[in-house]
């Protein structure tokens, strides 16, 4: 029997009074605690008889440690860096500088390289780094200017006082398998905070609670994502030097999905390289880890890591959905940060320059709340401002048809991607429509049974454990570990669509999509079509894939007890 | 006056009850407050003797039939009579199983509160404050009273070193208190204290692990392998999935989110040999692994590798065992 979590009812929960919570220490939640931190020095030093005081203002972070959460691939735009912490290259963990960029389009065997650059792809002078390292470098930036991080700690709900969000539940600790409390067993805080500032990353689950109650969505494009799936590899020296950028695009994919891979030298031999496959694709037996296997068994990629060694695995979601697919970023007593609120360049695959940007935005907009005692709607609406007339929206703006452009195929994508670098992002009209990547999901009994042109991508991947690995063997490497004696943090709000349903018509794709084995359809003869829906909710990378591209949407992803998850250690 | 409770359990005093007197002690020295100590069950008269060695000004050994078996309502009732007459400023106690059950309830007919579970006192002028850990030890807070004393505290286990409890310079008077709990005041009907079973398993010392994975199939089908087990002298062990389903207790997991372990013998039965439960049993002298995949990723560390229905080889391998083990 399946029982979910939930937070538990009628229990006192300590309270505690903030001025500012942030949800979620990555790169924009970092930015914002450490600018507000520099804006309350400033203030403190010009004004010395009206001090304000860091000592309230809090960083929630579920990881154990901090950046434990964080995987990307990564490239650096130091945009917002240099404005953040002018001069950081100096003490920055940035791993190479990036020096050579090539874009090649793969066939099964063969690789074109294109003649140039797309202007979108030029990476110089942006940095390898590891977002791990990064952020953890950044949080201990955050902690030395004297702002407390909560690590192991998650938003498990939001407080509400009327229509203002009045701050953040942290996640209840020792609750049992049937969701009882055992004898080690703590409530979740209640933090009332004036600010609640929400930085969760992709999919935030307090994010998606705000945006269902106040219909944030509406008017909006709906948020289109992909997920990222990454191995970290240690080669023998010579294959590719440190700084040296890679991006494809074709194959493994055909031309009805949309994607590519991305390939960064680093320093001392590692290789960070990952398959971002769009969570829009029309046949549910495809699997994105299967994805990743399949594009290292090309000769340009086999060759390249031939000898070495896979040493990290992980995988994460990112939203796609551009500009138009951006909800209302702030609200009475609420701000909405970074890859939560979709801000990210699908063009350029980059979202942590625009991540800490908009955190040093909220933070500006809290600081002014902080002084004047304001945190209306109508006073941390001025961070909706700032964003708009800040070059986040000048570079979004550019950009704001290209996902959209490809829902119709890669042919099409690439037709309406040129006509859009050449009318400032504007294309055949000013808005593109799109469609929920779930909604692209077909039906078995529409799809060819052996796969037809996709039948290399379907169901799980073997491995052959030196170049390919099954599911499992990559799960181990994300270093992932919950409690096992909790409740499933996987909510499925009607479990039986899965055996009465979707068992039939998709043939389970959770347990193709999500990237850690955690979806199984199990044998069960008492069952309609002989299958039930298991879990393993101790294996979730939390990446997200699962509440995205369930066909029905009735997958709710909630953090588990805080402190679990992946390591991403050097990720 | 501080007075200590310390807490006997079956007429043995608990070790911690020494951290609680070094506490007291470290607090009288502070505030020049004196320090005395109480005892409560239906004859303790020993223990209080054996307290009475510390530096104390006196010990009370609080007495009743009615306090033997411990019941909490007894002992928020004998406590509640005693705290009366003798006003003392500040209840010591240890933060035991036993003070979480009843003080809550003392502190309550008193109409006072408890700081419970503290790591450490500090003295801030003439104010005394404790200090509680929140957040899991990532905070601490310090707190302090604002009512009336009695102020009731308790004592987070390690707080104090029980050994730095000062011996007196002689021991300590002892005066023997009897309360008055009148019928009707115990409502609780202790049952046997009780006692945690030994833990059944401990799997890193067997000899010989037989260990089942999914190919088993169903709950019932677990009994062969147990029989298998017993055949061999060794435990049985599973993969997580079976563990996962119930049908083998969390403590016979082997695995990265298991025990690991390192037999002489390991028996896999319908195991793949998934990475995650390699990593608890590689260290094996001898693998035996029983699978109809051949392509099963337990084969590469097995020793001895049987690709077949386990349900045809398993029971024939037991009669064998049986015959060898009869025969030696």
């Amino acid at each position: 029997m399946l029982v979910f979590r939930t937070p538990l009812e009628n229990i006192d929960r300590p309270q505690m009074e903030a001025d500012v919570v942030i949800v979620g220490g990555g790169p924009a939640g970092m930015a914002c605690a450490l600018r507000l931190s520099q804006l309350i020095d400033e203030h403190n030093a010009k004004s010395p008889d009206a001090p304000l005081s860091k000592e309230n203002i809090y960083v929630l972070e579920k990881a154990r440690e901090i950046g434990q959460h964080c995987l990307s691939g990564a490239l650096l735009d130091p945009r917002s860096m240099r404005e953040l912490l002018p001069g950081f290259e100096k003490e920055a963990p940035l791993d190479a500088q990036c020096n050579k960029e090539a874009v090649y389009f793969l066939t099964k065997t063969g690789k074109f390289k294109l003649p140039i650059t797309p202007p979108p792809l030029r990476d110089h002078g942006n940095y390898v780094i590891s977002i791990n390292k990064f952020t953890k470098w950044l949080g201990s930036k955050v902690e030395e200017a004297g702002i407390t991080i909560f690590t192991g700690f998650a938003g498990s709900e939001l407080l509400y006082d009327g229509n203002r969000v009045a701050g953040v539940r942290t996640d209840d600790k020792g609750v049992d398998k049937q969701n009882q409390p055992k004898s080690n067993f703590e409530p979740g805080y209640d933090l009332k905070a004036k600010v609640t500032i929400l930085a969760e990353g992709t999919r935030g689950s307090l994010t998606k609670q705000l945006v269902s109650k106040f219909d944030l969505a509406k008017d909006r494009n709906p948020q289109t994502y992909g997920v990222g799936v990454k191995e970290l590899w240690e080669v023998p020296s010579g294959r590719i030097a440190p700084g040296e950028v890679i991006y494809t695009m074709g194959w493994p994919l055909t031309m009805k999905e949309y994607g590519g891979a991305w390939i960064y030298g680093s320093k001392d031999n590692l290789v960070s390289l990952g398959f971002v496959t769009g969570l829009d694709y029309p046949d549910p037996r495809l699997d994105p880890q299967h994805v990743l296997q399949d594009f290292k068994q090309h000769p340009f990629i086999a060759s390249l890591l031939a000898g070495g060694k896979m040493i990290r695995y992980g995988a994460k979601s990112l939203p796609y959905g551009g500009w138009w697919a951006v909800p209302p970023v702030a609200g009475d007593g609420w701000m909405i940060l970074g890859d939560s609120a979709g801000l990210l360049n699908s063009q350029r695959l980059k979202g942590i320059h625009l991540a800490i940007k908009s955190g040093m935005l909220a933070a500006e907009t809290a600081f002014e709340a902080l002084k004047s005692a304001d945190a209306s709607a109508g006073a941390l609406g001025k961070f909706q401002q700032k964003i708009e007339s800040s070059w986040i929206k000048d570079e979004l703006w550019k950009v704001r048809n290209f996902h959209q452009g490809f829902e119709k195929g890669f042919l099409a994508g690439l037709f309406h991607a040129g006509l859009q670098q050449f009318t400032g992002g504007r294309g055949v009209r000013n808005r593109y429509p799109a469609h929920a990547g779930h909604e692209h999901m077909e039906k078995l009994s529409q799809l060819p049974a052996d796969g037809g042109d996709e039948a290399h991508l379907l169901g799980p991947a073997k491995g052959d454990g030196k170049l390919t690995f099954d599911k499992l063997t990559d799960l181990y490497h994300s270093g992932t570990k919950h409690e096992e004696d909790q409740p499933s943090h996987l909510i499925i709000h009607d479990t039986k669509v899965c055996s009465d349903r979707c068992a039939k018509e998709y043939g389970g794709p959770c347990q193709n999509f999500c990237p850690a084995n955690v979806y199984e359809l199990v044998d069960d003869a008492s069952q309609p079509y002989g299958k039930r829906i298991s879990l393993n909710p101790s294996n979730c990378v939390h990446c997200k894939t699962c509440d995205i591209a369930d066909p029905y949407q009735v997958i709710t992803w909630v953090p588990p007890e805080g402190g679990g998850g992946p390591n991403y250690d050097g990720m | 006056m501080i007075l200590v409770i310390v807490e006997q359990r079956e007429g043995k005093l608990n070790r911690v009850s020494w951290e609680t007197i070094a506490a007291g002690q470290a607090i009288a020295a502070e505030t020049g407050w004196p320090l005395e100590a109480a005892v409560v069950g239906g004859n303790v008269g020993a223990i209080a003797t054996e307290v009475a060695g510390k530096k104390l000004g006196k010990v009370y050994a609080i007495q009743n039939a009615k306090l033997d078996p411990y019941t909490p309502d007894a002992f928020a009732a004998a406590l509640k009579q005693f705290i009366t007459s003798k006003q003392p400023k500040l209840v010591l106690m240890p933060h035991t199983y036993q003070v979480r059950d009843f003080v809550p309830k003392l502190a309550t007919a008193m109409g006072r509160s408890v700081i419970s579970d503290a790591i450490g006192y500090k003295k801030d002028g003439d104010k005394l404050a404790f200090t509680r850990q929140m957040f899991q030890g990532k905070f601490v807070a310090d707190v302090t009273f604002t009512g009336e004393a009695p102020w009731f505290a308790t004592f987070q286990n390690g707080a104090f070193r029980g050994d730095k409890a000062e011996a007196g310079a002689g021991a300590a008077p002892v005066e023997t208190v009897q309360v008055e709990i009148a019928d009707g005041v115990v409502r609780n009907k202790p049952q046997e204290v009780f006692k945690e079973a030994k833990q059944a398993v401990d799997l890193t010392q067997a000899e010989v692990i037989v260990a089942v994975g999914r190919g088993i199939k169903e709950q019932k089908n677990i009994e062969i392998a147990k029989q298998l087990a017993e055949a061999l002298g060794g435990e049985l062990a599973a993969s997580r999935p079976i563990c996962d389903s119930g049908w083998l207790p969390m403590d016979r997991q082997i695995g990265s989110s298991g025990q690991t372990v390192a037999p002489k013998l390991y028996l896999a039965l319908g195991i793949s040999g998934a990475i995650q439960h390699i990593v608890g049993m590689k260290g094996s002298r001898t693998i035996i692994a029983i699978n109809k995949d051949s392509e099963a990723p337990i084969f590469e560390i097995a020793d001895y590798a049987v690709v077949g229905n386990l349900f045809e080889v398993v029971p024939p391998l037991i009669e064998e065992v049986k015959k060898a083990k009869a025969g030696s």
